[in-house]
């Protein structure tokens, strides 16, 4: 049986997809995108995470740490020392069944409100085998996907066929400025669009607006242009740079560095998907 | 909302018609005549109370009647007071309170045709001086309204209360007066009951007639709203806010029949509309309630007004049956100042007279049988014994119980006027009920118990040390407690399961006992401001909760858990069989507001409290808070007079709350979506 890692399984998911929806964050991503909120999805082995603005550094994890010289290998031992409980292992290994029966749990809720279960992340597909096996097991729930389209075209072309919906982030379409702000090309992501496009799974394009990276009107043009006139786009959504987004790396141990200016108010230029009569939304 | 109700709720939200309230010394001498019988002293006083009112008519009120007398000294001198009360159990303040009268009858008929009941009996005597008191205000009220050539005023005052009403202005004006002389008889947590059952006569007529459009309704509605805040910090109930102006909007009619209608929607628009904490909303629905219903209700949820609390027919109505409630009664259910399940003009019950500490006594068998216990079961024995002997210590405390008469409010209860019976000794039910605090946090004891003493092999003397500790020292321990042990809230039969054998056991404790009134005792999941009282008296408690961590307010999972989130929670929290639980105690979510961040998530939230309803859930309210908000109107009241929030089964304005009672709104878990 395939096992995977999962970094978090949110319940009561309301902006991943219809009806009330069970997100599963799949840990570990190929993709460094300078603006990512979940820092902890990047790695795709386990790591400690810490509460950092509570912490009264009385150091009793440091006590209690078994190699405090060697970098942390995410044993675990000094969460439970933490007076406070600020510590914690972001990335838990389940075997499909477990993750299945866990998912199936809310099985009532998906039916009763027309939801199901999205997988998230990090990038699920990374994780595909797992994912697969596990999609196999939950027979009669509407599943969906939030993926980076970063995947081999096999991969890519299965997981159309698995999922009910696919929700494919385009982030920038000119390539050179993708590699920079991901540090990928975006070839495979924009073949991936268009195989979309022109196939019979429902999906959406959705853009994280980051301001002064995408938020202009020549990038959110070609996403129109991609989304044109598909048979089966639900829509395109648009997802605003929020000002929280760094709030984990310093849990996770990392420094957020943004290029861009976090500040900077988006712009959505919901015209350009007008005049293109392609359904927007802003989420 | 239109212009007249913008400029009337400014004016009221800057509280100027505090400015007409007398500052009088009233003498009680007249009311406290030592061969006055006390139903007489009542409705001297009530008579008193009235005539000193100053009628004041408010910039384009539509709907008259302002406090300007705040209050009156009681009936009893001191000493008579201190007399009754070595005799007597009294209950809170000893006044009538938490009632649901039956307004539609006398809105209907009219208080003159009451009046033409009454012979010349003592009794009678003072319900007929307490009817005048009120005719005459109502008079007073008129010429003030032609003084001031408002004809159509005039003209319903006229008409109402003397006479049964005609139109929806006059039945809603009817209802103000009656309401009104209630708290100034000093009867308190005065409700308003099933608002849209007994209001859509008069609509249907008048938009049948032509004579009233659906704007013109609406509008009427929401000055009847703002009356009902006009005053009502003049009766604080426990705490400020705590003023027991709830209505209760859809579900089953006596006859079977479904409830919601026309009114019911517009009394959801206007509450949201108006954004203040009067009337407090109660929702009932069922498994047929449209999800639509549920959207409306999570608009007001969003807005952060700490309700509608929603009641479930399903459960409730078979619940209260059990009880021994006749079936058109059970299907005729209101809501007291909280969540109590009271009988419209039938019902006398005292639904919040004593509560069990579900976390007092697990911690006592804990403490007293854990050396010695051989497994939880052993432990669960002795709680159950625990858990019946509370609550007929409970029911033996509650001897000769005194209310203050209150003939007016008489008037509006079952057979009170023909059998010249005040409805402060009893009616046709006369239930007691108790609260039961701390349900998950004494479920949370006994799975920590079962995990580490023994599944891991924890030594009980170990864990008993630490917790006389106060876990000082023991910080590892207290971890593996308080994050590794299985926990109510998330979906989780290991902790559970105790709930529900827990309040299994309660509500056999309560069965078959009779108080002296000849009524049952009905058990709950609620708290009342007991959560407070009951945490105090806790040490540390083996769920690793430390010496002075409050208990959840109602139904709720402990406060130093971490939640999975709202789906697991509802799981949970409807596994025990809550019909036997009536006298109710709300599940109680709190969100924070950016689960709100787009109109998407109001058909989810919706779709959640559905599900609470579909899995049997007696009761359920979710508040939408902001913990930064609320933080900062620690620091900044005067910025934030308007922030409102639930606190226990009520909702009031955070900044005239006492610091305990913000403090623990503050700490409850808060969940991110």
């Amino acid at each position: 049986m395939e096992q995977g890692t999962v970094f978090d399984i949110k319940e009561f998911a309301v902006y991943d997809g219809p009806g009330v929806r069970t997100t599963v964050f799949m840990k570990g991503c190929p993709l460094r995108c300078q603006w990512c909120h979940n820092p902890e999805g990047l790695s795709p082995r386990p790591q400690l995470m810490v509460s950092t603005a509570s912490c009264t550094h009385c150091g009793a994890c440091r006590a209690a740490c078994p190699h405090p010289d060697a970098p942390c290998d995410a044993c675990g031992a000094c969460i439970s020392h933490c007076p406070l409980g600020l510590r914690r292992l972001a990335g838990k290994r389940w075997t499909s069944e477990a993750l299945a029966a866990r998912l199936l749990r809310d099985r009532d809720l998906y039916a009763q409100s027309g939801g199901g279960v999205t997988f998230s992340g990090g990038e699920p597909l990374m994780q595909w085998p797992f994912v697969r096996e596990t999609l196999a097991r939950l027979p009669g729930v509407h599943t969906a996907v939030e993926t980076s389209g970063y995947a081999s075209d096999a991969v890519f072309e299965e997981a159309m066929r698995a999922f009910s919906l696919v929700m494919l982030d385009v982030k920038l379409t000119d390539p050179e400025r993708h590699r920079h702000f991901t540090g990928v090309d975006n070839a495979p992501i924009l073949r991936h669009a268009r195989m979309l496009a022109a196939g019979d799974t429902p999906f959406i394009l959705r853009v994280p607006l980051i301001p002064g990276v995408n938020d202009c009107e020549s990038h959110l043009a070609a996403v129109a242009e991609l989304a044109r006139g598909a048979a089966r786009l639900v829509r395109v959504e648009l997802l605003p740079y929020h000002q929280t987004a760094g709030a984990k790396y310093e849990m996770a141990g990392m420094a957020y560095r943004p290029e861009f200016d976090t500040a900077q108010p988006v712009q959505t230029h919901l015209d350009v998907f007008e005049r293109a009569g392609v359904p927007v939304r802003v989420l | 909302m239109t212009e007249r109700i913008r400029i009337l709720r400014e004016y009221q939200w800057a509280r100027r018609h505090h400015a007409f309230r007398q500052d009088l010394q009233v003498d009680p001498a007249p009311y406290r005549a030592a061969d006055m019988p006390d139903y007489a002293r009542t409705a001297r006083r009530l008579s008193l109370a009235l005539s000193l009112e100053r009628p004041v008519l408010l910039p384009g009120e539509l709907i008259a009647c302002t406090r300007t007398v705040p209050a009156l000294p009681g009936i009893y001198g001191d000493e008579e007071w201190a007399r009754i009360t070595a005799a007597h159990f009294i209950h809170e303040r000893g006044n009538v309170c938490n009632l649901s009268p039956d307004y539609a009858s006398v809105i209907a008929g009219g208080l003159l045709a009451l009046r033409a009941q009454l012979t010349d009996s003592p009794y009678h005597a003072a319900m007929r001086e307490s009817i005048d008191a009120v005719l005459d205000l109502a008079r007073r009220y008129r010429e003030a309204a032609l003084a001031a050539g408002d004809e159509a005023l005039a003209q319903v005052l006229a008409r109402v209360p003397a006479h049964g009403a005609r139109t929806l202005r006059e039945a809603l004006q009817s209802l103000r007066i009656l309401h009104f002389a209630m708290w100034c008889e000093g009867d308190y947590h005065n409700t308003l009951g099933r608002l849209d059952q007994t209001l859509m006569p008069y609509l249907r007529r008048d938009l049948d007639a032509g004579t009233l459009t659906q704007d013109e309704a609406f509008e009427l509605i929401e000055a009847f709203f703002l009356a009902c805040n006009r005053d009502s910090d003049l009766y604080p109930g426990m705490q400020q806010g705590d003023n027991g102006q709830s209505v209760v909007l859809g579900g089953m009619t006596p006859d079977g029949a479904d409830g919601y209608n026309l009114l019911s929607e517009m009394c959801l628009r206007a509450s949201a509309d108006l954004r203040l904490i009067d009337p407090k909303i109660n929702l009932r629905v069922s498994r047929e309630t449209p999800l639509s219903v549920y959207e409306l209700g999570t608009q007001l949820t969003k807005l952060g007004l700490g309700f509608p609390q929603y009641e479930n027919d399903d459960v409730a109505i078979s619940g209260l049956m059990r009880l021994g409630y006749e079936e058109r009664d059970a299907r005729n259910y209101a809501m007291a100042a909280c969540w109590e399940f009271i009988i419209p003009g039938r019902g006398m019950d005292i639904p919040n007279i004593g509560a069990l500490s579900f976390a007092g006594v697990v911690d006592a068998a804990v403490r007293a049988g854990l050396r010695t216990a051989s497994s939880v079961e052993d432990l669960l024995q002795d709680v159950e014994r625990r858990i019946f002997a509370d609550v007929r210590a409970t029911l033996a405390g509650l001897k000769d119980l005194y209310v203050i008469p209150s003939p007016y409010m008489s008037l509006f209860f079952e057979g009170c006027l023909e059998s010249q019976r005040d409805i402060s000794l009893g009616c046709r039910y006369n239930n007691y009920g108790l609260h039961g605090t701390g349900l998950a946090p004494a479920a949370d004891m006994l799975a920590a118990v079962q995990r580490t003493v023994f599944e891991e092999g924890l030594s009980p003397e170990e864990l008993l040390r630490a917790m006389d500790d106060n876990f000082q020292g023991e910080g590892e321990l207290r971890h593996r407690l308080q994050f590794d042990c299985p926990k109510m809230g998330n979906d989780d039969d290991a902790a559970d399961g105790y709930a529900v054998r827990l309040l299994d056991m309660f509500s056999r404790a309560v069965e078959g006992l009779r108080n002296e009134r000849g009524g049952c005792v009905r058990a709950g999941t609620g708290s009342a401001m007991f959560y407070i009282r009951h945490a105090q008296a806790l040490g540390a408690t083996a769920d690793g909760r430390e010496a002075g961590v409050p208990l959840p307010a109602n139904y709720a999972p402990s406060l130093n858990v971490r939640l999975d989130g709202p789906v697991s929670l509802i799981r949970s929290f409807t596994k025990p069989d809550l019909v036997r639980a009536m006298n109710g105690g709300p599940l109680t979510i709190e969100f924070s507001d950016t689960v709100f961040k787009n109109d998407e998530a109001i058909e989810k939230v919706a779709q959640l409290v559905r599900l609470f309803v579909l899995r049997g859930g007696h009761q359920i309210q979710l508040n939408t808070v902001n913990r930064d908000q609320l933080l900062d109107a620690q620091r900044h009241p005067e910025l934030h007079r308007n922030l409102i929030v639930r606190v226990w089964g009520w909702s009031g304005y955070f900044v005239e709350l006492d610091k305990c009672y913000q403090d623990h709104i503050i700490r409850r878990v808060n969940l991110n979506v």
